[in-house]
């Protein structure tokens, strides 16, 4: 058992004997597990170890301590600017774009550092898809869009493709809107129904992983239902890491949230009890909006 | 008060951008309204039988029936204007009477020996004709009627002479009686400014040394070498200035001490005794008879090669060559710049080289053409050739890569633009999917920025197409054969209307191909853009998902 799930434990013990304070006016969606038994057996996807990312002299990230369990949703939250996009975007080394990045520590991702020089990245990317904050869907026809990523696998065969496409557009909720007109250009879309679309494009690579960030925040009240829905579907199968600041959409969606503030995890549990009993300061006073 | 002025404000600039518009639109109707005009000249004009009878024997076009009938009815009319310069002509040149004299003696010489007459008589008829030649010479040379009329009536005292009918003989007679009949009734003491006269007249009239007449040469001379010469004017609006300076004569003169020359126009038939003026009245009543104007589209100006440096014919192996080039221009100017952009946008590391690349791009783009001429010359065609293993001559492939270099510099910034433009996501989308750089820019990135491609596409095509000096001395030629390879040296429109320009008198005799020329190549230029133009939205609208 490592350090991390026996802290959790002991903030699972911590929560039965307080008071459930209710300042988040949203009902959890699940309970938290009630048996360490139950968190033994979790052996988590992503565990990153004290990791530390810098934009060349700029923090990002430090000494970020967390493990990210499978087929649940978990949410980052925090105040902008906090370093929740650096963490979401190193988990699938998007951020080596960037000039002048550089990491400290361990990012691993089913066991294996993904900062080692023999990381395969095309195959790490396929493992962990990521979906934008701006639906961006390629100025090409949807089928293209969502067969981008299997083509790329070197899948040619037309009656493959079709089938992994129809596959990814069910996945993504939007087989039914669009099946007939897949050779339609995406950006014809509805952002919503791109959105989903962009969703359909990363499943299409079969990931184990789908980072969102901030998914929902160009989106009108009833695509973003939408895309919470499609999330409640995809956890069964996936895991899911979702950048949010909308701690209401946190509540609603994720099993366990991250509170990261100042480029710090502050605060890592279920997300129940860190909207009813967060343990810092710093916490409790994000999720009852006096800071943020 | 205060949204008052607003609005006001608001109404002047309104005003103001409707304005500069309508400006724009006038200033450019104002240039290409009289230059499509002329062009325009090259394609639909007044072509006279002339014009048809040069389609039919160098393009091989006519209808055969129609055009013989045409040239029966127009020579029926221009019999009588040889027949008046040749009744003129007897009367004052006497150089060329004398030599017909001569030769007529001798020519009875001939007959009389053909005929076998007995010695005798041979001598005694030798003897008359040789007098008779005698009293005319002296006769041409002489001035003053009085003298003039006992030599030839001693001359016409043979006419009667039964030995002389039916030989050339009679012939001395004819040349006597109008002679005398000239020499009754025009001035003679003038006539060597009416022989010069009247060789200006023959020169307008049918051609001289060098250059083509109204009405072409007289079908009873030898056909002239020069191909140009051997027709009249083809168009009417040529044939009204020739009769403008058949009818006048201009002269610089000086007109008041210290001011500057004034033309003077005279009438030329003032230059003429009043016997052969009528020629001129009737030239004027009969020009249209004589040439038949008719509306012509010239449509084959576009295909047809040219003859006697673009006197006749069209701009075919101009147009052709213009294309070769600017299409194998842009074989190299597409692909070097959209890679050159592409290393300025997605690999090359910022700071100072990506800022002395830039700043050499700028620089290049304002090189002068004329540099990129030299340049292309030394470089591709002199050095580069050799090097290859080619011919160090100038040829399309050495003219398109000048112009690619000529042009790179706009191609790279609008690449630029346009992969600049791409938003990051796309990339990002791109990269997340696990595709890499290469792969990316090429599948998504370059797809998005295409229709700014295609703009840097259509400023480079109008500037490769339209560009003189660079291929000056790297590919173009102004006569030659069409090409067959990029190996070929080419005739273009740019090229070829430099040359006319700045050419003989010849190009300045037919404005109206000179302005064809151009006009053709502004043209195709609008062409080609409109294609590219319409591809870019197309590009554009499959893009947006339109
Ligand atoms: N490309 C970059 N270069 C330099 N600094 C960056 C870059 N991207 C983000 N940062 C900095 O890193 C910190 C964390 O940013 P980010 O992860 O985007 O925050 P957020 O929590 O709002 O997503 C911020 O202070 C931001 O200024
Ligand atoms: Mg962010």
């Amino acid at each position: 058992m490592s350090q991390e799930s026996q802290d959790m434990q002991t903030t699972a013990d911590h929560i039965k004997k307080s008071d459930v304070r209710t300042t988040v006016a949203v009902t959890p969606r699940k309970a938290p597990a009630d048996t360490p038994a139950d968190e033994a057996c979790e052996c988590a996807v992503i565990r990153s170890e004290n990791f530390c990312l810098y934009y060349g002299s700029k923090t990002g990230v430090k000494n970020i301590t967390m493990d990210i369990y499978p087929c649940s949703v978990t949410a980052i939250i925090g105040p902008s600017g906090c370093g929740k996009s650096t963490f979401l975007r190193s988990i699938n080394r998007m951020n080596d774009l960037i000039p002048h990045v550089r990491t400290e520590g361990r990012l691993e991702v089913d066991g294996h550092h993904i900062y080692d020089k023999r990381t395969n990245l095309v195959n790490l990317r396929q493992q962990v898809g990521m979906v934008f904050q701006k639906p961006n869907p390629f100025p090409k026809s949807i089928f293209d869009n969502v067969a981008y990523g299997p083509r790329l696998q070197g899948i040619r065969r037309k009656d493959e493709l079709q089938h992994i496409v129809e596959q990814s557009l069910r996945g993504g909720a939007l087989w039914e809107e669009v099946k007939d007109d897949l050779n339609k250009s995406a950006l014809a879309l509805s952002g919503g129904q791109q959105q989903r679309l962009c969703i359909a494009r990363a499943l299409a690579t079969r990931p184990r992983v789908l980072l969102m960030d901030e998914p929902c925040s160009a989106l009108d009240p009833i695509a973003t239902a939408k895309i919470e829905d499609l999330m409640g579907q995809l956890q069964g199968t996936y895991t899911i890491v979702i950048v949010t600041h909308n701690m209401q959409q946190a509540a609603r969606v994720s099993e366990r949230a991250a509170f990261f503030c100042l480029g710090e995890l502050i605060e890592y549990d279920y997300t129940s009890r860190i909207f009813s009993n967060p343990k810092k300061k710093e916490t409790e006073d994000y999720v009852t909006g006096r800071f943020g | 008060m205060n949204l008052k002025i607003r609005g006001k404000l608001d109404q002047v600039f309104t005003a103001a951008t409707g304005l500069s518009v309508v400006l724009l639109m006038l200033i450019l109707v104002a240039i290409l309204g009289p230059m499509l005009y002329r062009g325009g000249n090259a394609v639909f004009f007044q072509g006279t039988v002339e014009f048809r009878k040069m389609q039919r024997d160098l393009f091989r076009r006519a209808d055969d029936t129609t055009l013989n009938a045409e040239i029966a009815r127009t020579e029926e009319f221009r019999r009588q204007v040889y027949a008046m310069i040749d009744e003129f002509k007897k009367g004052v040149d006497v150089e060329a009477l004398s030599d017909e004299v001569r030769e007529l003696h001798r020519r009875f010489g001939e007959e009389l020996r053909a005929k076998d007459v007995p010695s005798e008589q041979y001598s005694q008829l030798r003897g008359l004709t040789r007098d008779i030649r005698d009293n005319l010479e002296t006769a041409f040379t002489k001035r003053d009627v009085g003298e003039i009329r006992p030599l030839v009536e001693a001359a016409l005292q043979h006419a009667e002479n039964p030995a002389f009918k039916g030989t050339s003989a009679e012939q001395f007679f004819r040349i006597a009686r109008s002679f005398l009949a000239t020499a009754e009734k025009v001035d003679l003491n003038h006539q060597r400014e009416y022989a010069a006269a009247l060789r200006d007249v023959e020169g307008i009239l049918f051609h001289t040394q060098d250059l083509p007449g109204l009405l072409g040469p007289r079908p009873d001379e030898p056909q002239p070498l020069l191909v140009m010469l051997r027709y009249g004017t083809t168009r009417w609006d040529q044939a009204r200035r020739l009769l403008d300076r058949f009818f006048w004569v201009e002269e610089w003169v000086e007109g008041n001490p210290g001011q500057p020359l004034v033309m003077r126009r005279t009438a030329r038939a003032e230059l003429f005794p009043e016997s052969f003026r009528p020629l001129f009245s009737y030239v004027r009543d009969n020009a249209e008879k004589m040439l038949e104007p008719r509306f012509t589209a010239y449509w084959q100006f576009f295909l047809d090669d040219n003859v006697n440096s673009h006197y006749f014919g069209g701009v075919g192996p101009e147009i052709l060559g213009t294309l070769f080039i600017t299409v194998v221009g842009m074989l190299f100017v597409i692909p070097l710049g959209v890679v050159s952009a592409a290393y300025l946008v997605e690999c090359a590391p910022d700071g100072q080289v990506i800022r002395i690349i830039r700043m050499c791009i700028n620089t290049l783009a304002g090189v002068p053409s004329i540099v990129f001429g030299l340049f292309g010359l030394a470089f591709f065609v002199l050095f580069l050739f050799p090097l290859l293993g080619f011919e160090p001559k100038p040829c399309i492939l050495a003219a398109s890569m000048t112009l690619a270099v000529l042009t790179l510099p706009v191609m790279i910034r609008a690449s630029e633009e346009a992969i600049r433009a791409v938003p990051r996501s796309y990339r990002e989308g791109s990269l997340a999917l696990g595709s890499s750089r290469f792969h990316t820019f090429v599948s998504v990135t370059l797809p998005a920025a295409l229709p700014g491609i295609l703009t840097g596409v259509i400023l480079s095509l109008s500037r490769i197409a339209g560009e003189t000096a660079p291929i000056l001395f790297t590919g173009a030629v102004s006569m030659g054969d069409v090409p067959r390879s990029v190996f070929d040296p080419t005739r273009t429109l740019s090229y070829g209307s430099y040359d006319m320009a700045v050419g003989d008198r010849l190009a300045m005799m037919v404005p109206h191909n000179q302005y064809g020329m151009v006009v053709t190549l502004v043209l195709l230029i609008l062409i080609l853009n409109t294609v590219a133009i319409v591809l870019r939205t197309r590009v554009f609208k499959k893009l947006r998902g339109q």
